[in-house]
């Protein structure tokens, strides 16, 4: 039996192990390490997934999911669901308990289910790789995902049928594969550039313990935007030469954006980047038209500084939130595909004042991490030579709405986890029979201000008059980050506990019976044997 | 650090866990009071390396780990405290006070929210809370006949609607439409 990490990727995830000591990554069918976060159904039934479904974005986008992770755990009308909407080809309606739900040719599926899809068949490559069976994971998520992503995240992974030992965050992941901090105490900036998102965090790492010490971040800030500057370009030069802008054409604009994904590539390693490319669009008469480009890395380096010149701004966020200068940061450490480019690796050396560390694989370098901690959390007791910890902390303050429209907090921002705090609150009227509580997280004293997350409801109040009635509210943060709320009738003296019904989540039951259609569909539908 | 036996980490909570009330978080920690931010982090470094719940979720005996995480959240709770210096002087304020743990639930308690705020009629409200009543007593009917009623008064209310689906779904059941109200002293 096999423990994994996960990396869950906006665009790629990536899973390993540790075998014999050494952490190996699982390739993927062809012959990278990097599987695709992508899940495709035909109208016939079938599913595609990961490489097998990677041309199914352009041939069949309404039927192709990715950045699955743009949506998961959020709220079908949250601002960052509404976004993603907007610049995505598939179609996401609102389901139940107000959750993005994606409308498929044969039933609508939740966003955990598409990400438990997905992990299943993760999970189906490592036990072909391994040839042993895997059944239980730690699964990365960003630093600053909220409760109910990371909660959705677990329910992903109950899915797909494995045990979630630990949803770990990214970063803290990165610096676990670099094993830093043995021996001697560090302040590590881990600087993550991926497809589609940016983030920065700061660890201290002292003893093989690691802790958040503040982290920031940019949700639409990735490689994707690089690709679309470079599509620019090359449209600019289409258009200079045959008079038709490219882009307004779907099948056009498609060749164009992969061509400049290539070209972004050959100009990490290259100054220059020439190429020829055949039958972008048609003529008036019907004739193909080509492109012949060349194009200098000095030109892509104009197009992408505003990119950039955003993340060393955010980076400059997250040291004054900390309370620290860039010359405090004793290692930088490089994650996600998008540090590859030359200048990114300038401007980062340039602002901390010393070459950021790029020996790890920066696309595989958090599953790493994860393997690692899913082999200690797999062996807790026993003596392994690394015993790292890892200390995480709440991402915002948790708080519930009180009279006048206030929020009142409860646990603090960055409180350090496992955390539960207890504090009293009355009635507002005369013989209510029960209270609301409606949780929320976020800094602001004004609940409408803050995102809110669920609510409970505490019925079969005894009568009483107004502020006599005291109700104890307990919130328990436990080490996954995830929220439990309790609430305790102080007049009956009855301890009654109620469930948050967290906004835009799978109940327990929908989690229940997702994870046995899966397991039916995986145990009807064993991989085929590949035909030549 | 070699780290604790299972015999070692036995006998610290069976010594820490009956006392955590009455322990300061210099005491838990390990510190003198006046003890730098960097001597705070470190002495919590060191004992979440041997007390971590990750360390430990292995471990059989369930009663025994439960303990252990309520000391180690109280850890994670002193040190967030002693490092914050608006926290920590609050906390040396409540320690005078002859309080070991700086917590928020003595402070004037707030009000709840009233669901029923979000009813207008005063009728419907009315209604709404006998139908509230009926509902706690598990006398279905008569929640329905009352959240009927309270509907009839402020028809777009979203909160009676969802009540009189409750109430309707339980009558529904098996064994809800027969049962009569239990009796009242």
């Amino acid at each position: 039996m096999a423990v994994v990490g996960i990396d869950l990727g906006t665009t790629n995830s990536v899973v390993a192990t540790v075998r014999d000591g050494q952490v190996v990554v699982v390739p993927n069918s062809q012959e990278g390490y990097l599987h695709p976060s992508v899940v495709s159904f035909s109208p016939d039934g079938l599913k595609y997934f990961s490489v097998d479904a990677v041309a199914r974005r352009i041939l069949d986008p309404k039927n192709t999911v990715y950045s699955g992770k743009r949506l998961i755990g959020l709220p079908f009308r949250s601002e960052e669901v509404q976004k993603a909407i907007g610049r995505l080809p598939y179609e996401l309606r609102e389901g139940n308990n107000e959750q993005a739900v994606f409308i498929g040719p044969d039933r609508t599926y939740t966003i955990p289910e598409i990400s438990g899809l997905l992990l299943g068949y993760l999970r189906q490559c490592a036990e072909m790789f391994l040839s042993d069976s895997v059944s239980a994971a730690v699964i990365t998520v960003p630093a600053n995902f909220n409760d109910s992503q990371r909660r959705a995240t677990v329910d992903a992974g109950r899915i797909a049928g494995l045990d979630v030992l630990r949803v770990l965050n990214e970063p803290t992941a990165a610096a676990l594969a670099y094993g830093l901090g043995q021996n001697m105490s560090q302040r590590i900036a881990v600087y993550d550039f991926g497809g589609g998102t940016f983030d920065v965090t700061i660890l201290q790492v002292e003893n093989d313990v690691f802790e958040v010490l503040a982290t920031g971040g940019d949700t639409f800030l990735g490689g994707d935007d690089m690709d679309s500057a470079l599509l620019n370009i090359l449209a600019e030069l289409f258009n200079a030469e045959h008079g038709i802008d490219p882009r307004t054409d779907q099948a056009a604009r498609s060749r164009l954006l992969i061509a400049a994904e290539q070209v972004k590539r050959h100009l990490s390693d290259f100054p220059e980047a020439r190429g020829d490319l055949k039958n972008i669009a048609v003529g008036s008469s019907g004739e193909p038209l080509a492109l012949r480009f060349q194009i200098a890395r000095s030109v892509f380096e104009t197009a992408i500084r505003g990119l950039v010149s955003r993340t060393i701004q955010t980076c400059q966020d997250v040291l004054t939130s900390a309370q620290l200068a860039p010359s405090q940061i004793d290692e930088v450490i490089m994650v996600g595909g998008t540090t590859r480019v030359p200048m990114v690796r300038a401007e980062v050396e340039k602002y901390f004042g010393r070459p950021p560390r790029t020996d790890l694989n920066p696309d595989e370098v958090v599953a790493w991490g994860a393997a690692i901690q899913a082999e200690n959390l797999a062996n807790a007791g026993e003596s392994l030579p690394s015993r790292a910890v890892l200390l995480d902390v709440t991402p915002r303050a948790l708080g519930i709405a009180v009279t006048g429209g206030f929020a009142e907090r409860i646990i603090d921002r960055n409180a350090p986890v496992p955390v539960e705090q207890t504090r009293i609150f009355s009635t507002s009227a005369d013989n209510q029979t029960s209270v609301r509580i409606q949780v929320c997280q976020g800094e602001s004293r004004r609940f409408e201000e803050n995102v809110p997350l669920g609510e409970l409801e505490l019925a079969d109040l005894q009568p009483a008059r107004r502020g006599e009635v005291s109700i104890e509210v307990t919130f328990k943060v436990d080490t996954n980050g995830i929220l439990r709320v309790r609430a305790r009738d102080g007049v009956t003296g009855a301890v009654r506990e109620a469930a948050v019904n967290v906004r835009g989540a799978m109940s327990d039951s929908e989690v229940e019976e997702a994870a046995e259609r899966q397991r039916y569909e995986e145990a009807s539908n064993l991989p085929e044997v590949p035909q030549e | 650090m070699a780290g604790m036996s299972t015999e070692q980490l036995v006998a610290f909570v069976r010594q820490i866990f009956p006392r955590l009330d009455q322990l300061s978080y210099y005491d838990l920690l390990g510190v003198p009071s006046g003890s730098d931010q960097a001597a705070v982090r470190t002495a919590f470094y060191r004992l979440a390396a041997d007390l971590h719940p990750d360390r430990h979720h292995t471990l059989a005996d369930r009663a025994l780990r439960e303990q252990l995480e309520m000391i180690y959240a109280r850890l994670c709770e002193g040190y967030q405290v002693l490092t914050k210096p608006d926290k920590r002087a609050a906390y040396e304020r409540a320690l005078n006070q002859g309080k070991k743990r700086l917590t928020t639930t003595d402070r004037d308690s707030r009000a709840l929210q009233n669901p029923e705020d979000s009813i207008k009629h005063p009728e419907a409200r009315k209604f709404f809370r006998l139908g509230m009543i009926s509902l706690g007593r598990k006398d279905w009917k008569g929640a329905v006949m009352s959240f009927n009623f309270a509907r009839s008064y402020e028809p777009s209310s979203a909160l009676i609607a969802q009540k009189l689906s409750e109430a309707q779904a339980a009558l529904g059941k098996p064994g809800g439409a027969g049962s009569t109200p239990p009796k009242t002293p």
